[in-house]
């Protein structure tokens, strides 16, 4: 169970991608089955709806014969499964099994609410949405911008329960006709508002995390001071003579007099957390993002020291090289790199300068020997 | 006292130990501080008393790789000192690791973060194979990120050199989600490919923000690359049939890589199915990888101090969970989910503890 739902992503691309999935027996024939409608959560996703009693109205099969039961929706809000639309609509459009308005294999869509007529209003609503897009800005007063509202429901509710379809249709055009600029203006202004908003949740969190750090390095300082203090008593009552209670007393009266003087600082770290927030906000503008250097250290590996050919012959490697197409070859050993080691600590020491102050003679004769070959 | 004692004494009061702030199975680590700077510091604990034989392998490997290498992006030791019976490596301090970003669902990932992540995990390990190390545990709880957001390859417990021709290599090495196929197949003579996979992986899974190739065994794990990847023919890589431990895993389609990462760019799908690639010995390499247009390409990768943070601090991360038998039971539920490499119970064949250098 648990690895099922582990490898979840590996059976659910498509669901996705396209908010809808097809089965193995959909994508086995290349149809890419391209559904919209199915209500979509805030992560993009399309949750599903079904339960053990699902039954496909047309050809009667339900969860028990068939496991892997799917049930879509049609464009007339009928239900059927997946078998059932493959095989009805495969070859082209044609009526609806139940009350026979034409439909297309790729109009089905997901389930979400159990009760269809939800779906259906989410649908209407939802496309209704995306035009009649008008804001309180956009009217003059408070009466036409009711009206506008009394309109777009009465649209919604004929949609719904469709009344006069024809002629309400019409009339979403002729608006669309008038207001075209206007909708277009306000899908931009719908844009803009969700990033500030997501940008200032950013900074309410940034602003957040600073105030919490803050709070602990007080904190900490005041846990520093307070083990301070206890020391210095401690310190006094060994090397003074004067009697115990009173510098106990004193010491109290000045830890007293310090954390009075730390009080108005807390709320002055607050303010000033608040501007080097304003300050972190800046130099992170001054963190320029720089194009990619692929290397940055400055490691020397005496690359220019030597060429690494193609081939060697190394008898201590002739097992290897014999066995081209084996496993040696198969698990990626690489001979090359073996090569590149031998030469490279062969050359890492040359060009060193002996030490200065070696004092044997023997060690400084063998490097300068060393530097001549090199 | 000789030179040696005396030596290792001065290290020991450069460094205060603090609180603990992780648990493995042969380490544990300390929050430390130079004495003279007050720079913080990670000292890990190596326990040495527990191991009839001496010293854990993985802590030699860890001393002797990191000792030379010296990189940016690459975790740097600072000094080694040894204590009563432990032995103590002092690391620099890290904030977070990767793994705690992706996680963290706060965090959104433009496309030119992912890049600059990418560019600093494969500097690193350009570095490494510059270096003639092979890391073989890559995997996103090993990169770390330090405060000014440089991401930093750590955890060389794993680590080795070259091997020299003809010579064997283990295969029960890398996380397995972060495995390539070769190793699952067995195969005892590898190299840079390897890691070059699991960078892959890792490209993957900052893309995705869940693993990409989780398989739950040795044998699922295959199964999951080519359900993912397609099963490989003998054309795309020769010879694979006749690694130690080939076995016929059903023949899976190929799908294109644009149907998962759909929101990718053109050159990222392209680096990606490079890192991907069956045959090892024409997967990219780290150094052609950053010269690769992806890199390159518009938007810059992100100035490392602005990439996104894990908010809540680092869960104390399990330094090293390498299991053996009987203490498989002593690890935390993060430690066996994300199972690490060496796990002799999973394989089809016993497997002896005993890693050849």
């Amino acid at each position: 169970m648990s690895s099922s739902t582990r490898l979840n992503w590996l059976k659910t691309t498509t669901r996705q991608r396209n908010g809808a999935s097809s089965s193995a027996t959909a994508t086995s024939k290349n149809v890419p089955t391209v559904y919209n409608g199915g209500v979509k959560d805030a992560s993009g996703r399309t949750s599903e709806y079904s339960s053990m009693d699902d039954e496909c109205p047309v050809c009667k099969s339900d969860r028990y014969l068939n496991p892997k039961l799917r049930l879509l929706v049609s464009t007339c809000y009928h239900k059927m499964c997946e078998s059932c639309i493959d095989r009805l609509f495969t070859l082209g459009p044609q009526g609806c099994p139940i009350c026979g308005k034409i439909l297309r294999k790729m109009a089905f869509a997901p389930q979400t609410f159990e009760d269809l007529t939800v779906e259906k209003e989410v649908a209407v609503r939802r496309r209704i949405a995306k035009e009649f897009n008008k804001r309180r800005e956009d009217f003059a007063d408070l009466r036409s911008y009711n009206d506008y509202l009394e309109e777009v429901e009465d649209i919604t509710f004929n949609l719904i329960n469709e009344i006069d379809v024809a002629e309400t249709e019409a009339r979403i055009a002729a608006f669309r006709r008038e207001n075209a600029a206007l909708i277009e203006l306000n899908i931009q202004r719908e844009e803009r508002d969700i990033q500030g908003l997501q940008e200032q949740e950013m900074r309410e969190r940034r602003e957040r995390e600073e105030m919490a750090e803050e709070m602990r390095r007080i904190a900490e300082e005041e846990r520093i001071e307070r083990e301070k203090a206890k020391e210095e008593i401690i310190n006094r009552l060994e090397s003074s003579d004067a009697s115990a209670t009173d510098l106990i007393a004193k010491s109290r009266a000045e830890a007293a007099k310090r954390a009075a003087r730390r009080k108005p600082l807390a709320g002055l770290s607050a303010s000033s957390a608040r501007a080097r927030l304003n300050g972190t906000a800046h130099s992170a503008v001054q963190a320029q993002d720089v194009p990619h250097v692929p290397l940055t250290d400055t490691w020397y590996a005496c690359e220019d020291k030597y060429v690494l050919r193609a081939e060697y012959d190394d008898p201590l490697s002739e097992r290897v090289r014999a066995d081209e197409q084996g496993a040696m070859r198969a698990g990626g050993y690489m001979l090359e790199q073996a090569w590149e080691r031998a030469l490279r600590t062969a050359v890492m020491g040359l060009n060193i300068m002996p030490l200065e102050d070696e004092p044997a003679s023997g060690s400084a004769r063998v490097a300068g020997d060393v530097e001549m070959v090199g | 006292m000789d030179a040696a004692e005396r030596e290792n004494h001065a290290a020991m009061k450069r460094w205060s130990k603090d609180a603990k702030i992780g648990e493995g199975t042969y380490a544990v680590v300390y929050r430390g501080r130079q004495s003279s700077t007050g720079r913080q510091v990670a000292i890990k604990k190596i326990k040495v008393g527990q191991f009839k034989d001496g010293l854990d392998m993985s802590a030699v490997r860890e001393v002797k790789y990191l000792r030379e290498l010296k990189h940016p992006n690459v975790i740097e030791l600072l000094d080694v000192f040894s204590s009563k019976q432990n032995l103590n490596l002092v690391l620099e301090f890290l904030e977070s690791d990767l793994e705690a970003v992706i996680k963290d669902r706060s965090n959104v990932f433009k496309p030119a973060d992912i890049k600059s992540w990418m560019a600093m995990t494969l500097r690193g390990l350009e570095f490494c194979h510059r270096n003639f190390v092979l890391h073989r545990d890559l995997k996103p709880n090993n990169l770390l990120i330090a405060a000014d957001g440089q991401l930093k390859i750590a955890d060389f417990g794993l680590a080795r050199d070259f091997a020299d021709p003809g010579h064997k290599m283990t295969c029960q090495v890398i996380t397995r989600w972060y495995r390539p196929p070769e190793l699952l197949f067995g195969c005892r003579f590898y190299s840079t490919a390897v890691d070059i996979w699991s960078v892959g992986c890792i490209f993957a899974e900052l893309m995705l923000r869940v693993p990409y190739l989780a398989g739950e065994s040795d044998m699922d794990q295959l199964k999951t690359i080519f359900r993912a990847l397609g099963t490989p023919t003998e054309q795309e890589w020769p010879g694979h049939t006749s690694l130690p431990h080939y076995v016929v895993v059903g023949n899976f389609p190929k799908s294109p890589l644009q149907f998962l990462f759909t929101a990718a760019s053109a050159d990222a799908i392209d680096l990606l199915s490079k890192f991907l690639i069956y045959e090892p010995r024409r997967r990219i390499s780290a150094k052609d990888a950053l010269y690769h247009p992806y890199m390159f390409s518009l938007p810059y990768p992100t100035h490392p101090s602005k990439l996104p943070k894990a908010s809540a601090p680092m869960q104390p991360r399990p330094v090293h969970i390498e299991e053996t038998e009987g203490q498989g039971a002593a690890l935390s539920a993060k430690a066996t989910k994300r199972k690490a490499s060496e796990d002799p119970f999973e394989n089809s064949k016993p497997v002896s503890r005993r890693l050849e250098f």
